[in-house]
């Protein structure tokens, strides 16, 4: 179903897809009922939506700071707009002023209609905050998204790729489906490729009791992102650690933060906790994933059924560091192709990775140039919470949907002579950029920034 | 869901034309998916990916990383879509009969 009345949805996945993943479809009939009930259910648990729904004034500061709206202007992919397809409901069946006044006060009664428009305006988002960052109250449309695609999968309504994602999560406990003979093949080419490259023996451990660290790799990188895994078992082997892989959750990235905050991002969360206990870990490394870092650092807390014993760090955290300390022989005229950082929106907006990406691609490359805006300001790749659709239509709105990020980087001439980086150290950016830098012309070549690291390590 | 008869065997599909049960693959399978993919002709190194493809997942249930496939077939990526316009993971793994590659890809 690639559009419904005139708007844009991504593929859902089928009633038995969705069994799959433990939810019963709930017939189109009952629909507007049951959101309801939900939408009750939540509006009582969570302060943040409640003043969401609440407090917005419609001044209009988040409009041309939500890049969707940017890229396609499509007055529903305004922010309060988006949050406003939930107000409207909210208004009608818990404010006063909206069972009194109904349509006089932008009450709306719930229709399927109004579910199929949060399926389409839901899944534009990319979650990444802007809009919060700017809102003079604070008001956060993420979150207000988290809720709609909740109850949308309570009903039964979830993308295809999400909820596919969720089977295998909890079949391998990795987002691609990866077995482990699989994982020691790729783990083992990768050494091989490091030995024709770069001429040192770095080993992968699997399954290793008794280590250390216990390095989460984002499974994207065994089939998409080499240099990301290569970089992270050079820097591992480089500083001398005692690591392992887990076979059991090699996944940095949690489609439950996505989609189903309960019992898939909470699946995740145990298999996690099992491995760090089985195989013995001091420390868990998280690796290139912006999504699966906000799930891990902000979320992992308070969604564990048991105390967590472990510091769980970032790779990025953990290579500034050494840079800090001076403990990293780095040649940056390794990677002398000059460079721009996208900064990945939930490291930046939602976890406070920033300036330990800056202080790290400062260290390895010699032409990099920042993007305006950056940092907390910056703006989203458009593939934000997974929305890597690639079905026809969709695929022309994560073209509009990147428009702004293209523009981005093309005004910091890195791509001029068609030889540039375009560092975007997340899976989902990565996978919506490859792409993208296509579709715009930007004469750049996207990599991850554990995969800069990798090249200017000097050794001994 | 969609489907296609092929020498009188129903091939069931998913909404993105990849095969539902893998089992069911032959030749004349990929020669059909490869029609509605736009590749008019499966050449020599068109099936030198296809069957590096179905001997790696036969083994390990999964795709390869698409370095490995450029490396092992001696195809470079933009020759894997010269061959295959949708790609390794889309184009060249529907006509393997592999499922279609999820997550963040
Ligand atoms: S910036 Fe905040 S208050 Fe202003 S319209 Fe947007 S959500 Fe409402
Ligand atoms: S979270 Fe990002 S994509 Fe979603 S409404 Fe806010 S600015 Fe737009
Ligand atoms: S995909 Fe990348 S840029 Fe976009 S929300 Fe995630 S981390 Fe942000």
């Amino acid at each position: 179903m690639p559009e419904y009345k005139g708007m844009v949805q991504p593929v859902r996945a089928t009633p038995e897809e969705m069994r799959k993943i433990h939810i019963e479809p709930v017939p189109d009939e009952q629909k507007p009922q049951k959101a309801l009930e939900y939408l009750d259910q939540i509006r009582k648990k969570f302060r943040s939506f409640v003043m969401a729904m609440e407090s917005c004034t419609k001044c209009g500061q988040c409009a041309e700071n939500c890049h969707t709206y940017l890229g396609t202007r499509d007055p529903n992919n305004i922010p309060t707009n988006r949050a406003e397809l939930i107000r409207k409901i909210y208004k009608r069946y818990f404010t006063l002023e909206g069972r009194w006044f109904g349509k006089l006060v932008g009450a709306e009664d719930i229709s399927l209609d109004v579910i199929e428009q949060w399926y389409s305006y839901f899944y534009q988002c990319s979650q990444c905050r802007r809009c919060a960052h700017v809102c003079p109250f604070g008001i956060d449309t993420c979150e207000v998204t988290f809720i709609g695609r909740q109850i949308l999968h309570w009903l039964g309504i979830t993308p295809k790729l999400h909820a596919s994602v969720g089977a295998a999560m909890e079949k391998v406990g990795n987002h691609t489906g990866l077995p482990k003979p699989g994982i020691v093949d790729t783990l083992e080419f990768m050494s091989e490729e490091i030995m024709d490259e770069f001429g040192v023996e770095v080993e992968f451990p699997v399954d290793k009791p008794d280590s250390d660290i216990m390095y989460i790799p984002s499974s994207a990188d065994f089939l998409l992102n080499p240099y990301t895994l290569m970089g992270a078992g050079m820097f591992f082997t480089y500083i001398g650690a005692n690591w392992t892989i887990p076979s059991t959750v090699t996944e940095a990235g949690n489609f439950g933060l996505l989609f189903d905050q309960y019992w898939t991002q909470r699946g995740n969360v145990m298999r996690l906790l099992n491995a760090a206990q089985e195989l013995g870990v001091k420390k868990i490394v998280w690796g290139e994933c912006g999504h699966g870092w906000r799930a891990a650092k902000m979320y992992i807390p308070s969604l564990a059924d048991r105390p967590v014993r472990w510091p769980i760090t970032h790779i990025h955290d953990e290579i500034a560091d050494l840079i800090r300390k001076n403990e990293l022989k780095l040649d940056p005229s390794k990677n002398s192709k000059p460079v721009t950082l996208h900064d990945p929106c939930n490291y930046v907006r939602a976890c406070g990775l920033n300036e330990n990406m800056r202080t790290i691609i400062r260290a390895v490359t010699t032409d990099f140039r920042e993007m305006t805006p950056h940092g907390a300001d910056n703006f989203c790749c458009g593939g934000g919470s997974a929305i890597l659709f690639d079905d026809p239509e969709m695929y022309q709105r994560r073209i509009l949907l990147s428009k702004k990020k293209a523009e981005q980087v093309r005004a910091t001439g890195v791509g001029k002579n068609g030889d540039g980086i375009l560092c975007a150290p997340c899976s989902i950016c990565k996978a919506q950029l490859y792409p993208m830098v296509e579709e715009h012309e930007l004469g750049v070549e996207v990599k991850g920034l554990v995969d800069l690291v990798g090249k200017a390590l000097v050794w001994k | 869901m969609p489907s296609t008869i092929i020498n009188g065997v129903e091939i069931e599909l998913d909404e993105d034309g990849f095969m539902i049960d893998p089992d069911l693959w032959n030749e004349d399978v990929a020669r059909a998916l490869a029609a509605s993919e736009g590749i008019d002709e499966l050449t020599e190194d068109h099936w030198k990916i296809i069957n590096y493809l179905r001997d790696y997942f036969k083994q390990y249930h999964i795709a390869p990383m698409v370095r490995k496939l450029c490396k092992e077939t001696g195809c470079s990526l933009k020759y894997i879509y010269d061959l295959f316009p949708s790609g390794p993971a889309k184009g060249a793994c529907k006509l393997a009969g592999l499922p279609k590659p999820t997550g963040c890809v």
